[in-house]
Order: C-alpha cells, then structure tokens, then sequence
C-alpha cells in the first residue's frame, strides 16, 4: 500500500515488535497522526463535557455542531489537494457566496418568473445544483487555467478571485438577501426535516461496516497475492472491530436525535401513528448535509489515493521537477485541482444556502481562512507534498467544535477567535517539532 | 512564510475589495442646468457630495427624495460620490462651490480630513449641512437620526411583547463601536437592565455580570451565517439546560435573519424577535410571524427633511428659523425646528435629529401604503391567512 | 565487452543538435551516437553543455534544431513522454525524486499500473518494483517509506530501478556517483557494468575522469557547447582529456607550452 501521507506507517517489514502505542501503530498500519487528531478532538468533546456536567455531548448538540462543520469540511477536502500541489485558493470563500446567490436567484426568481418553472417542476434542486457545479467547475477551470497554463501565481489569481467573485455577488442581487428555495433543496442544509431518518441510518451504517470489512479483506487479498508481510491477525481483528464499533456508535448516536415534537406530530399523523403520552419520539439520524460529507470524503479520499490524478497531485507537491520530467502533464493536474475545488464549492454552498434558506451578500465571507486553517490543522503542509482528506475533515471538525463548543458554555467571539488562532499554530508547531524529531531530513 | 503574508494580503484585499466595487451610481450634474431657474425665487444649487454612493441605501432613498424637494422647490440638484476617498471629497466640495452652489450637504467620509472642505464653504459663505453623519464644527447644521433610539425602539417592542422571562440577546460586530456601545445603551434607557436587575428577566447567554460587555453574543462582521450558528449553540444549550427562550434582541436584520433561521431548522417555533434596517426579508418575516419588530430608519424622510432644509437656507433663513415638514412617524421629539445638541467634539450645533420607527405586523400596513422603498411583493411573499401580516397584506 | 561499431544504424545518432537560452548557445552544432551495449562518457567543464544536450534527448528541453535517429530513424522528441516511448530514460543528477511518496510510487511515476477500472493498482507496482530492486539492490527493504528517508545509495537505487522496470534502451545517467559514499559508488559502477552488459547503451555524465576511464568505451569531450572531439578510451590518457576539457582543443591541437602550464596550472581537483 502507497502512503502518501507524511506520517506514514511503520514499515512491516523490521520483524521485531515494538513496544507501547508505537508498536500498535506499526501492526495495524493506523496512521498515527490522523489517531491523535481523532485523539484530540475526543479530549475537546469530554472537556466541553466536564465543563457542561454532561449536557453537551448529546445526540442533538453533535448533530447541530456536524452540520456547521459540513461547508467548511467539504471545501477543505478540496484544499488539501489545492496546497499539496504546492497552490493556494483564497477564492473559495467568494465562490461560495457567489454560488449560493445563484442557487437563491434560480429557485427564488429565475425559475419560477423568467423559466416558467414553478415550485410544482420535478427535479428543480437537481438542476439549481447542476447549474451551481456548473459555475463552480467554470470559475475554477479559468482561474486554474491561469495559474497553470499563463503562469501566474494562485496566490495572486484566487487573492483577484476572492476579491472579483465577492464583488459580483453584489452585481447579482443589488446587495439584497434573497431567499425562498426549493422544498426539496431545503433539506442539503438539514434543519427539522433534513435528516434521513432511523432505518436509513442504521443501513448508512451497515454499509459503511461491509465497507470495512471489505476494505481489510481485500488488503489482506493483495499482500497475499504477491507474498507481502501480511498483518497479524490479532491486527486486523482490532481493526475491524475498531472501524465497525465507530461507525455503529456513531449510527446508533445519531439515532438518539429526536425529531422536534411539532415535527414528531406530524409524523405520526402522515403514518397514522398514535402518539403516546408525553410526545412520541422518532430517530432522525443522520442530517442529510453529513450524508453528503461522508460521500464527499470517501469519493475525495478515492480520489487522491487510489487514482493517477492524486498521485500525480502528491507527486508534484513532492517534487515538482520529477513530476514534469516523469511525463505527467503537470499543468492539467493543476488545471483539475482547481475544478475539483470549485465544483466543491458548489457542494459547500448548496449546504450553505440550504442552511440559510436562500442567500446574503456575505455568504462565505472569511471561508477561505477557515478551510486553510482546517487542512492545516489537519496536517497538510504548505511545503507542499503532505496532507490527507480525512486529517482536513477532521481538521475542521476540530475547529467547528472549538467554536460550537466555545458559543455553548457562553465564550464570546473575541474569545472564540483567540482559541482558534492558538489551536492552529499549536497544530503546526506539533506538525514541525515531530517531523524534525521522527524525520530527520525533511 | 505563507500564513502572515496570507493574513497580511487578505487584510489588504478586505479593504481593496471595499474600495473597488463601489458603482459610482451618481455622477455630478446629473441636474437640468438650471434652465426653469426663473421659476423659484432665487436660483438655488444644492449639492450632496456622498462619501460611498456603493451602498443601496443612498440611491434607493435618500438620494431621491433630497433630489424630488429640491426640483420641486425650483432648484438645481448636483452631486458626487467621493468613492470612501477623503482626498476626492476635498475636490468635490471645491468644484461645488465653482460651479455656484448655495448650499453643500455632506456626508463625510472623515469627519477631521473633511474639515479643510468645510472651512472653503464656510469661507464662500456658503451654508453645510452634516448628513447622517457629524462634523464637528459649530456652523453646520445636523440633520440625523436618533441613533441610540433605534436600540430604544427594538427593546421597548420586546419588553411590551415579554416583560418576563429568558432574553436571548444578539449583537453585532464586536469592533463597532454600534454593537458593543450604543445599541445597548438605547437598550438600557428602554428598560432591559432595569428588568434585568430586578430578575423579571434573565439573559441565557452572557458570560459575566458587567453590562453591557458580558451580555449577549457578539457576531463577527455582523454574518448572518455566524449569526446562524452562534442561535444554535444557544438554542441548544437552552434545551440542555431546560429552559424557554422567550424573546430574542438581536441588533440588526442580518443577525436576526440568521437567527429566524436557526429558529426555523430546530423547529423552535418563533419567540418575539428584533432587528434593526428595514429589509425587505425581515419585513417579510415580520409578514410571516418570524420576526416581531423592525425598526427602521426611514431614510426618506431623512432625505426630504434636508432637502427643505437646504431650501429655505437658500432663501436666506436662519438655521434656527428652518421648519420641516416629515412624516409623524419620524417627527424629532425636540419639534420641527433645529434646537442646539453638544457634540462629543464641544461644540454645539444646530440639529434635527428624527425618529426611527420601529415596524411590526399592526404598523406595516402603512410601510406598505406609504410605498416606500420595500414594495407589497416583498414585503407580503408566501404570506398566507392567519400570518401576522395577514391583514396587511390583504390576504 | 564493447559491442564493435557494426554494419547497421547505431542505436542512437544525435545530428547538428543546437540549443540556445537568450542568445547564447549552450548546444552549438552538436554530433554523436551510441551503440548497444556501449557506454560513451561525456565529460566537460561547467557550461560545457553536456546536461543540455542530454536533456534534448531526454525530452526535458527542446532542441531548436538537429535530429535524433533512433536505430536510424529519426524521432521527434518534445517532452518526457516522447523520450519514454522510446526506451530512453534519464537519471538525473538530482535524481528527481518525489521526496514523499515511496519506492513504487516513484519507480512508476507517470506510468502507473491501473485496475481495468483505471484504479492504481499498488500492489502490482510494490510487486514489480521488489523483483527489479532484488536485481540492483537485495538490501533494499523499505518499499513504503516515503523516498525522503532513504539513503543516499537507496535513492540512487529507485532512480535506476525505474529506468530498468520500463526496459530502457538507452540510458542517461547524470553524476551518478556524485552524492555517493566510496562503498555506493562501486555498487553503481557495477550496476553501470552490468547494464552495459545487457545491451543498454549509456550516457555517462561525469566530472570524474576516473569514472569516466573505468566505465567508458568513448569519450566525448565538450567546451562551450561544442564537442572538442570524440575518442576511444584505449586511444587516450587522462591528462589529454583533461587537457581537452580545460582548453577545448584536441590534443595534437594542444602546443608544449599551454601542456605545460597546464601540468603547472592548478589541476582540476574534481
């Protein structure tokens, strides 16, 4: 198995097991940082926890701090490839916000007066969102045509976007918030209704199980099929139920979300349920919008690790110069990251305008410092070359919690600003001082 | 390496970004060059030199109406946007007072950089009036709104609605001086820490005992987004803790916009609500019941009342022999004439200083009748039978 | 040993090569060729010309003009893949490395192996990269490390490994040994031997004429972007190429005097 991460596993082949965490990282091959992000943000939940006397790590609290996470977690799975390709997209914040202005205008204006397509037409969320990827991968494409065919810096291309971008979104709705969208688009953003429900939750989670399973048997499939060094078994046995037990918990935690009780009523009346005394409870389960994320991350996650494209993206993040002279066509490896990111931002806005029930003129506004942060804080290096998808999801579920967490005990946001700025640079500092310790030459 | 330079250049490219998409919507003399001068008894020119035309406001409202008074009074209308340039504003006043203008009203950009433009007016004898915004200088004449009322108007709309129970309260930008200051002071003056201190009302989010600083939670850059999620934090810990939100004051529309949201997501149901602007969303949510009071500057009376204003200059009158004639609504308090406010500067100037109306679901009839700048489509979308604004949308 | 210089088309002719940065020409009217199995060494001073020359080969620039025959016929080479498609592979002197992905990763970089399904196939490539390492080097172990950590030797090692899995033809190697310890750099020059052996024609790039000697059937000699002259190791000594790369003349060129103060001078120490 290629791993393209910094922290990657301990090589197998040594023989010789290794005491403490050190040799648990080494049989079961879990990269050990994305293990301490996991780690850490544990520590922040039970801390807020302890703070809280137990009140905060409830099934509606996570579920609530998930879905602010999701817009700036979708984006950072696309940044991630952005920096380890040695770029930066200080656009996506814009991009977001114009994006989302479309998708309000479409559903609230264009659609039903100019389109004759009124809230009646099938599918109108699917074509608001092929129309948002549309824009996205358009904007993308002419600002990743500019950095990687004519050669000027990302900085300075997406530093034009951001600032360009934004101010377009005034052009498109005078400044004005719009909202009314569809019905159905509605529920990208979650809210009462936005969550698949019970049964659905507990199949998500029997899928992702098989998944697993499949995953360490087909691992286990290829090291035998050259004659690898195989894992122990006791290894992947731990693994197994490691992934399995996580992804249970988190179904069976998400199914301890309720639906509010007016909703809950009206359940019951459209299944012709009576309601017991003191108000029936159904299970939402997952909210739509971390349904989406998780597919995100698995389709990102493919994408980088197991396809040329991420290959040659981490390649080049490496080196550069051994990319072009090994014949990758470099500059459309750019060229794809930057339309990966803005049909991402398509994604995220969905989510966003969703949440918001249409659009403000500063919708977005700063996302480009908070997905940075999040991939940062979630290990990817601006030396280019280093970063994972699930370390940048992680990363911004940290930072979402920190800011969840800080508004729910009553930290203001000066406060809520200080702790993140500390977290982030505590995170790199961690990043430098292990690389330069573990690494040696870096 | 990257990180400052990234956080350097994003501070450089906030303020660029501001300053690069304004639309000089207004152009000097846009006027009819004084052909019907005849008409009035004097000619008279008036000028406006806007700081930042960028903003909707300007050109929705108090441009118009400023425009309307003066025509119809028989004078000449000119203006130009100084584009947030102080520089600019010095050399627009300048060519005002070139191209014949009897009276200058100004929105400064800078009230000390704007100075200088003031003196060469006061020197030609020429007669300014501060619009919206102060200068200091004891020879203006200060037409604004009652700033600290608009913090007054939204809490003695919520106070009437809920005197008792848990206050969930909503602020702006913490770096506004608007935010932190002076909309809790018109808060305090309507009673909120009075009830506070008596316990017939709790605030659930603060995190201190000193008012105003500990109270409510502030949202950056006034994000509606932000505004948001910090609603679900605190719905959430509401839930947690058992306890009933019963009335929200939250500063402005954008934050209330984002918290009628969060509402809406947790199915909360919707506890009386403030805002603060006029838009036409939040007039739709007071329509639908979302939001309970906006108060609203009304921006065109604030227009006409500089308009007559710089009319009757015109003809020769004293500042403090001005009378105008606004909308009830917005009356100063202190009469229709100018009376002597201090400035925080020491001086004292004349002043008209207008109401702010605070709008619910009984008055937005007469938002809808008076037409102004929010028109009956949006003020009444998806508004159905037994909506607040049911009645006064005619449905 | 040496393949004699046969009947048929040399493996590869390079014809009247020129290249020019700005105005100055750092290939000017360049010839030469290179059979199976041969190793040709191409010496020079710094700016000689010889890694721009080796880079029109290599497709990591493009020659303003001039041909290049392979087995007589002549290709057009305009970037890397052009060269690959060739069997021509370079080692370049920082053996361009991507620094944090492993061994297989770099072996098959740009020409991964993929599922039916265009999925990267690692196990395939991990496989293929321990049979050709078993070759060049039986101590390599760390098939998914990032490259970064190995050594110097080990890195050497990977370049090599990806010029041999893809059954390069003509090779370019340049400074092979220059980052290496004593021990590493006789592993090289074995490897560089066996190669030979096995009908790869090499370009050997080196400032060190003892490598040169040991490894070389041919010496090509350049100074200002030119070939002084191309000879037959057993025709020459040290001291004449070295006079060749010093003062671009061929040695019967050279007068007593320039040989002497060239014996007196400071002698090149690389």
């Amino acid at each position: 198995m290629t791993n393209v991460a910094d922290a990657a596993p301990a090589p197998g082949s040594s023989g010789r097991a290794r005491p403490g965490l050190r040799g648990l990282g080494a049989a079961t091959e879990i990269d050990v940082r994305l293990f301490g992000m996991v780690l850490a943000l544990a520590i922040i939940l039970i801390v807020f926890n302890v703070i809280e006397d137990g009140k905060f790590l409830r099934p509606i609290n996570m579920v609530t701090l998930a879905v602010q996470a999701t817009s700036v977690a979708i984006l950072a799975t696309g940044m991630v490839l952005i920096i380890v390709s040695r770029n930066i997209d200080l656009s996506v914040g814009s991009l977001v916000g114009f994006i989302a202005m479309v998708y309000a205008l479409l559903m609230s204006q264009w659609m039903p007066d100019v389109l004759g397509m009124g809230s009646d037409f099938p599918f109108r969320w699917v074509i608001a969102l092929a129309v948002g990827i549309a824009v996205g991968a358009l904007f993308g494409a002419v600002q990743g045509f500019i950095i990687a065919y004519i050669g000027v810096p990302s900085f300075v291309v997406t530093l034009g976007g951001l600032l360009s971008i934004r101010g377009a979104v005034w052009y498109l709705s005078s400044g004005r918030t719009v909202t009314g969208l569809d019905s159905t688009f509605q529920l990208l953003g979650g809210g009462g209704r936005g969550s698949i429900g019970g049964t659905l939750t507990w199949l998500v989670g029997a899928v992702g199980v098989a998944a697993v399973i499949f995953l360490l048997y087909s691992g286990r499939h290829q090291r035998r099929r050259f004659g690898f060094q195989l894992r122990p078994m006791w290894a992947e046995v731990l693994l197994a139920v490691l992934g399995c037990g996580i992804i249970l918990l988190l179904a069976w935690f998400a199914n301890g979300n309720y639906l509010p009780p007016g909703l809950a009523t009206e359940y019951a009346k459209e299944h012709n349920i009576p309601v017991p005394p003191g108000g029936l409870k159904v299970s939402a389960g997952f909210p739509i919008p971390i349904i989406l994320l998780i597919a995100i991350t698995v389709v990102m996650t493919w994408l980088a690790t197991r396809r040329r494209f991420g290959r040659y993206v981490y390649a080049y993040g490496g080196n550069p110069d051994a990319a072009e002279l090994a014949g990758i066509n470099t500059r459309l490896t750019i060229l794809k990251t930057f339309v990966l990111m803005g049909v991402l931002a398509a994604l995220s806005a969905a989510v966003a305008s969703a949440r918001l029930n249409g659009a403000t003129l500063d919708v977005g506004n700063s996302y480009e410092l908070y997905v940075i942060a999040a991939a940062v804080v979630g290990g990817t290096s601006f030396a280019g070359g280093i970063g994972t998808i699930p370390g940048a999801v992680l990363g911004a579920f940290v930072m979402a919690t920190l800011s969840y967490g800080l508004s729910f005990i009553g930290v203001n946001s000066p406060g809520q600003n200080v702790v993140a700025g500390l977290v982030l640079i505590l995170a790199v500092a961690f990043d430098a001082f292990n690389r330069r310790r573990g690494g040696g030459s870096s | 390496m990257r990180i400052p330079r990234l956080a350097a250049v994003t501070a450089v490219a906030a303020i660029v970004l501001a300053a690069c998409t304004s639309p000089s919507g207004s152009t000097g003399g846009s006027a009819s060059a004084g052909a019907s001068a005849s008409q009035g008894a004097a000619a008279c020119t008036v000028a406006v030199s806007w700081n930042n035309f960028q903003q909707p406001r300007w050109a929705a409202a108090d441009q118009p109406n400023i425009k309307d008074v003066v025509e119809a009074g028989g004078g000449t209308y000119i203006d130009h946007d100084a584009n947030l340039d102080s520089e600019q504003q010095l050399t627009d006043v300048d060519t005002f007072i070139s191209q014949g203008a009897n009276v200058i009203i100004m929105l400064a950009q800078d009230q000390n950089a704007i100075l200088p433009a003031l003196q060469k007016a006061k020197d030609a004898g020429i007669p300014v009036i501060a619009y919206d915004r102060l200068i200091e200088d004891p020879d203006i004449l200060y037409i604004t709104f009652n700033n600290a009322g608009v913090g007054q108007a939204e809490a003695e709309a919520l106070l009437k609605k809920v005197p008792e129970g848990n206050y969930v309260l909503i602020k702006g930008d913490p770096g506004d001086p608007n935010a932190s200051t002076f909309l809790p002071q018109g808060w305090e003056a309507a009673g909120l820490k009075d009830a506070i201190d008596s316990g017939k009302i709790t605030v659930l989010n603060k995190d201190g005992d000193k008012w105003p600083d500990n109270y409510g939670t502030f949202t950056d850059a006034w994000s509606t987004e932000t505004a948001q999620k910090n609603m679900e934090a605190i719905i959430d810990k509401a839930n947690a803790d058992g306890k009933k939100i019963d009335a929200i004051l939250a500063e402005n529309d954008s934050t209330a916009v984002g918290v009628a949201q969060a509402l809406e997501g947790k199915n909360y149901g919707f506890p009386p609500l403030s805002g603060q602007d006029g838009d036409p969303t939040n007039l739709n949510n007071v329509a639908l019941g979302k939001q309970y009071v906006d108060v609203w500057k009304n921006a065109n009376e604030l227009g006409k009342a500089a308009g007559q204003a710089a009319l009757q200059l015109c003809q020769g009158k004293a500042m403090a022999d001005i009378t105008i004639d606004v909308d009830a609504s917005v009356a100063p308090l202190d009469g229709n004439s100018p009376t002597d406010f201090d400035t925080p500067g020491g001086n004292t100037v004349k002043s008209l200083i207008l109401q702010p109306t605070p709008i619910t679901a009984e008055n937005l009839g007469d938002v809808i009748n008076a037409g102004w700048w929010v028109t009956k489509d949006d003020i009444c979308e998806g508004v159905k039978a037994g909506d607040p604004g049911a009645d006064a949308c005619g449905v | 040993m040496a393949a004699e210089i046969g009947a048929g088309a040399p493996l590869l002719e390079m014809r009247n090569i020129r290249v020019a940065y700005g105005g100055v020409h750092a290939v000017d009217d360049v010839s030469i060729d290179l059979n199976e199995g041969e190793v040709v060494g191409l010496v020079g001073g710094n700016g000689a010309g010889k890694s721009t020359l080796m880079k029109t080969l290599s497709g990591a620039k493009r020659a303003d003009s001039g041909q290049i025959l392979v087995d007589g016929k002549v290709q057009s080479i305009t970037n890397p893949r052009d060269a690959k498609a060739l069997n021509i592979e370079c080692i370049y002197q920082t053996l361009a490395l991507a620094d944090n992905v492993d061994a297989p990763a770099n072996v098959f970089l740009g020409r991964e192996m993929t599922s039916a399904l265009g999925d990267l196939d690692d196990g395939a490539m991990e496989d293929a990269t321990r049979k050709v390492m078993a070759r060049l080097n039986p101590n390599f172990t760390r098939f998914t490390q990032p490259v970064r950590s190995l050594s110097g030797g080990q890195r050497q090692a990977v370049a090599i490994a990806r010029a041999v899995h893809f059954n390069a033809r003509i090779m370019i190697m340049d400074e092979p040994t220059a980052a290496l310890g004593p021990a590493e750099t006789a592993q090289v020059r074995d490897l560089i031997r066996q190669l030979k052996n096995e009908g790869i024609g090499i370009f050997l790039i080196s400032h060190d004429i003892h490598d040169v000697f040991d490894l070389s059937d041919r010496i090509s000699v350049m100074y200002h972007g030119r070939i002084v002259d191309t000879v037959k190791k057993e025709d020459v000594t040290a001291d004449q190429v070295l006079g060749m790369i010093i003062l671009g003349k061929k040695p019967d060129e050279v007068t007593s005097e320039e040989m002497a103060e060239l014996q007196f001078g400071d002698a090149p120490t690389q």
